[in-house]
């Protein structure tokens, strides 16, 4: 099963991925990112969009 | 208000004067995080204005934009009102969700050796005359064409959609309300092209960037053809000037510092940070306008709802407290800079602009050496979007 990684340094909060799939990130009362790691499969057309529109591509899959 | 503990600066940012790389400024930045202005407070610093910008209290600032010019109805009235820039919750996220494929930078890279075409024909035009008027022979045409190539229109095609993109962009000027009629017309042709766009590939869809727009669709919701004309129209709009006049600036900030031009020359691959860096110190969007969605204190500040929060890029790019070397530097590590903006209105075609710039630039420094200015440029105001209008410049052809 994949999980994801976001690369906190380079995570610059845009929330761009909480906009592609929210259902895997979302942006908390201060603006900063949350995240599960792990991801219902149905998700995953989602969780691909979210890594491409990171405007500092922070986000990755590991097997 | 509370009253602040140490002086807070002013800055006159209507005045055509206001200059955003000046003593004024940095004095103002040294002094304090933010200025009052006539219009609004401005964020001076980095991390200030990297918080701000992705803060949840913080709506876009620019939706009421041709309220504040006493226009209330019309063509551009109704687009600007319904375009993902002014949009904001759900209504944006939407829309944006439905775009961004489109926008993928893997679809994005298969563009890059027609922009590198582009890129020397346009040099060929003007390389034997040991001078050129950059605007006028690269930067404008480099940046409309991108965007004929993006749309999948006709090269050919470039200088009307050019003529109509500017004629919009009166509508951001302080003349708005004189030039509406002209503004109005040319909304209405640009509607015209995007409407004859959309079902020219709805009746025959492709691999190009247009019908993977037409072909959008998300768990079963897709964008209408006026939404979808709506979002051609912005991308013309706010792919152009603002490409163009990043272009110009470039062109300047690398005749003040001529050994980078150099390296760039030697080293091409270096087209990417070459992109960063000017846009650091020298950003065309030199800020980004939002408001106060309900009342709240930001460290010493009360900031009242409805306040307009502008977010300074060039001061914060340059801030001495995130950039101990502030001087442009190709080789050096730097933070991110907010030429594109940030947060959930981040520039869509980031992407798209950051791979033509960083193709253009290098392929310019490896056929021009030592550009410098012949005279009688011309310049935008330093308020809002700034860049050159003409860029009159000489060099040496390299061999
Ligand atoms: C050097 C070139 C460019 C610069 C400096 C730039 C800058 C920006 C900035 C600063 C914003 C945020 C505005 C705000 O938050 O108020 C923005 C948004 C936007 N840009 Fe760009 N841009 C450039 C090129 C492009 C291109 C080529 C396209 C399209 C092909 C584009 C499409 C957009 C769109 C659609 C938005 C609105 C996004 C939203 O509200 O969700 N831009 N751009
Ligand atoms: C999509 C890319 C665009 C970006 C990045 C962008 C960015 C900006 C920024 C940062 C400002 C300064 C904020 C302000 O003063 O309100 C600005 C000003 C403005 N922009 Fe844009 N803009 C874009 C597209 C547009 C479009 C499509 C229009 C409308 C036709 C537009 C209309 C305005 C207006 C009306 C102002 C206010 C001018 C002023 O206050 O001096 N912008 N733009
Ligand atoms: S889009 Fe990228 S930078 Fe923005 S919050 Fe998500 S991971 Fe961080």
């Amino acid at each position: 099963m994949k999980t994801i990684d976001v690369d906190r340094t380079l995570c610059d909060n845009h929330g761009q991925c909480a906009i592609a799939a929210p259902d895997v990130f979302r942006m908390n009362a201060d603006g900063e990112l949350e995240y599960e790691a792990t991801f219902d499969d149905a998700l995953l057309d989602e969780v691909e969009e979210a890594i491409d529109v990171c405007p500092v591509q922070a986000i990755f899959l590991k097997d | 208000m509370s009253t602040p503990t140490v002086q807070v600066p002013y800055l006159n940012i209507s005045d055509p004067s206001f200059a955003m790389q000046s003593e004024e400024l940095r004095a103002a930045r040294e002094q304090s995080w933010y200025a009052r202005t006539n219009y609004g407070i401005a964020v001076l610093r980095y991390d200030e204005v990297s918080k701000l910008l992705k803060s949840p209290k913080l709506s876009q600032g620019s939706a009421k934009w041709p309220a504040h010019n006493g226009v209330h109805g019309g063509l551009f009235y109704d687009w600007w009102t319904k375009n993902l820039l002014v949009l904001e919750g759900e209504d944006h996220h939407r829309i944006r969700r439905l775009l961004n494929p489109a926008f993928s930078p893997r679809l994005i890279k298969d563009l890059v050796p027609r922009f590198q075409v582009l890129a020397n024909e346009l040099i060929d035009s003007f390389i034997d005359k040991g001078e050129c008027e950059f605007i006028r022979d690269f930067a404008e045409p480099y940046a409309t064409r991108v965007l004929t190539i993006l749309l999948g229109i006709p090269e050919s095609e470039w200088p009307t959609i050019a003529r109509l993109a500017s004629t919009v962009g009166l509508a951001l000027g302080v003349t708005f309300k004189q030039d509406l009629d002209k503004v109005d017309a040319a909304v209405a042709e640009l509607y015209e092209y995007a409407e004859g766009l959309i079902k020219d590939r709805q009746a025959n869809p492709g691999e190009d960037f247009v019908s993977r727009l037409v072909l959008a669709n998300r768990d079963g919701d897709r964008l209408s053809d006026e939404e979808l004309r709506n979002a051609l129209v912005l991308l013309i709009f706010g792919g152009m000037d603002t490409t163009r006049n990043q272009l110009g600036l470039a062109m300047q900030s690398f005749m003040h510092n001529p050994e980078q031009w150099e390296l760039l020359a030697e080293r091409p691959d270096l087209g990417g940070k070459a992109v960063e860096e000017v846009m650091r110190i020298n950003p065309t969007v030199t800020w980004v306008t939002r408001e106060a969605v309900e009342d709240f204190t930001y460290q010493d500040l009360f900031i009242e709802k409805g306040t307009t929060v502008h977010l300074f890029t060039q001061s914060s790019g340059t801030d001495p407290k995130a950039f101990p070397n502030p001087e442009m530097d190709l080789l050096g590590e730097h933070a991110p800079h907010y030429g594109f903006g940030g947060g959930v209105h981040h520039c869509l075609g980031h992407f798209v602009a950051r791979a033509d710039m960083s193709e253009a630039l290098p392929l310019l420094a490896s056929r021009i050496a030592q550009p410098y200015l012949t005279g009688g440029d011309e310049w935008l105001p330093d308020s809002g979007n700034t860049g050159p209008i003409r860029l009159p410049i000489g060099f040496t052809k390299r061999s």
